[in-house]
């Protein structure tokens, strides 16, 4: 491959435009927390002996480290990338073949995650940016384009869309190849055979099912194999039964729905999982790192207990405020190599009840907490919230923090404080 | 406590005579697998998993399943039965270790 010479290429570096929500929280009273996770879901770096850095993940993930790009750790001070306005390099002709291999790149963006295209290969195709289908007509100057897919923020400071080239995910040579591709995109369009492959034509999931039903959610049975290491004796010679007489069911209803909530003891908001990692080794001297199955299965028997009551969380208390504060504010701070925020994907008025590929993003004024932890049929495997934000997380381009970090702990009070009134439902059953 | 042998069954909710139902069941059992020691030998010894499930309608034998070891722990089997009568359906599991294992659901037309 040619080597493209940028010569002349002007990044104009403008002042970094960051979408402030009010006042900027207090970080400062923020205590240390030390996690207590399984070492899978630490957010740990190695370092080779080559000197690669290797992200510790659960098995199957990437392990790229992505340093280089902010994070929704609280220590994390570095500014918004700062928008760059670029010109159009010449040299090189566009190819709108590789073109169109790079807009369908899984790898890559793939742009066809928020665009719709037409061909039948192109599945599923999403929603939450504009249908792209007949662009060309629109008779846009290839320079344009080059700048919206190199950093759309000079045109629409507060796009959805990340800065491909800005973030170094698309070269110049690649985005030049993509422009020549979006400039074949002439209407008019052949008729859909499939009103599936049109995200603005697809059905949307509907439910699945009883979620307490062991036949219908694997989940349930994970949940009730909980009541062995409920009466069980742990090293410190006593069960949870020994203090909550009568079963989870009966001493614990009620209680879950309560969480994520700011624990004085601890001076941390704190959700269930949470604090079984530190309840567990006081009492009855068992260990429960976050995201061990022993953690898990305790949570959703604990949760089930809640079943059906309405989400019932406080957040009056002066620290639960400012944990509240924090949280909304991590909801819409843009982090990683996509410089996407929370708000990006799942507030209605951007990208939430549209299709990010086949998937239907989630509407955070819904409530998007309590189902939580869930069995996932994709995944074959019950997640809880943590684990679903470092898995929502990672492909960011984002490392993810601690399962048990405060970060995640007050992310999730802010998410949780729209499914108040809402029933609890755990453990859910969800794609 | 999930106790091994807890019998789970789920039919529709309403069902007409004549329908074809599915009938969906869920038992609670450890279905022991091939077992090996340090030198990848087959260890010996009576492995505890369901063998066979009979499945009884109007007091006859509708259905029976031979099942072996590559079937999961906590077993799910879904079928589908023609709703006659009205009537107790019945699913009995029976493993290597001679026990039984038994749910029954009453078909009821509504």
């Amino acid at each position: 491959m040619r080597r493209l010479v940028l010569r002349g290429l002007a990044v104009l570096v403008l002042a970094a435009g960051c979408a402030t929500t009010g006042d900027r929280p207090d970080y400062a009273s923020v205590p240390r927390w030390s996690t207590r996770a399984i070492p899978e879901a630490r957010g740990d770096i190695r370092i080779q002996p080559d000197g690669r850095h290797v992200a510790v993940r659960y098995a199957g993930w990437t392990t790229r480290d992505y340093s280089g790009f902010r994070s929704y750790a609280y220590n994390d001070t570095r500014p918004e990338p700062p928008v760059q306005r670029v010109t159009m390099p010449s040299g090189v002709t566009g190819d709108p073949k590789r073109g169109r291999a790079l807009f369908l790149d899984r790898a890559k963006g793939p742009c066809t995650g928020c665009h719709l295209v037409p061909g039948e290969d192109v599945w599923p195709a999403g929603s939450v940016g504009p249908d792209l289908s007949t662009l060309a007509d629109r008779k846009l100057a290839d320079a344009y384009l080059y700048q919206q897919l190199w950093d759309p923020r000079v045109t629409f400071p507060h796009t959805v869309m990340p800065p491909w080239g800005a973030q170094g995910v698309f070269t110049p040579e690649e985005i030049i190849h993509l422009v020549a591709y979006l400039q074949t995109l002439h209407g008019p369009v052949a008729p859909e055979k499939d009103r599936e492959r049109n995200p603005f034509t697809r059905s949307k999931p509907v439910g699945f099912g009883d979620n307490l039903d062991p036949t219908n959610n694997p989940a349930v049975v994970r949940a009730e194999s909980a009541e062995d290491a409920w009466g069980r004796k742990g090293p410190a010679g006593k069960s949870c039964a020994d203090c909550h007489a009568g079963g989870a069911h009966k001493a614990l209803r009620g209680v879950a729905a309560r969480y994520p909530r700011h624990v004085p003891a601890y001076n941390r908001v704190m959700a269930i999982e949470d604090y079984l990692t530190v309840h567990g080794p006081e009492t009855t001297g068992q260990p429960l790192p976050i995201e061990s199955a022993e953690n898990l299965d305790l949570t959703m028997l604990v949760k089930m207990a809640s079943d059906g009551l309405p989400v019932a969380i406080d957040t009056t208390s002066a620290p639960a405020r400012a944990a509240l504060a924090r949280g909304k504010s991590t909801f819409y701070r843009r982090v990683g190599e996509r410089n996407h925020a929370c708000a990006d994907c799942h507030t209605p008025d951007r990208g939430a009840n549209k299709f990010l590929g086949g998937r239907l993003l989630g509407d955070v004024t819904a409530g998007l907490t309590r189902h939580f932890p869930t069995w996932r049929t994709s995944q074959n495997d019950a997640w809880d919230m943590r684990k679903r934000f470092q898995w929502c997380m990672t492909p960011l381009g984002m490392n993810m923090l601690a399962a048990d970090s405060i970060e995640y702990a007050e992310l999730e009070l802010y998410l949780t404080q729209f499914d108040n009134g809402k029933p609890l439902n755990v453990p859910g059953i969800r794609h | 406590m999930s106790e091994v042998g807890k019998v789970r069954l789920r039919v529709p909710a309403s069902i007409k005579p004549g329908d074809v139902i599915h009938v969906r069941c869920l038992v609670i059992h450890p279905m022991e697998r091939i077992e090996r020691d340090k030198a990848g030998k087959i260890i010996d010894k009576k492995y505890q998993y369901i063998d066979t499930v009979t499945v009884t309608y109007l007091g006859k034998t509708v259905a029976t399943f031979e099942t072996t070891q590559s079937v999961s722990e906590n077993p799910f089997f879904a079928f589908a039965v023609k709703a006659t009568d009205p009537g107790k359906l019945t699913v009995s599991f029976h493993d290597t270790h001679g026990q039984k294992y038994e749910g029954s659901v009453d078909i009821a037309f509504s």
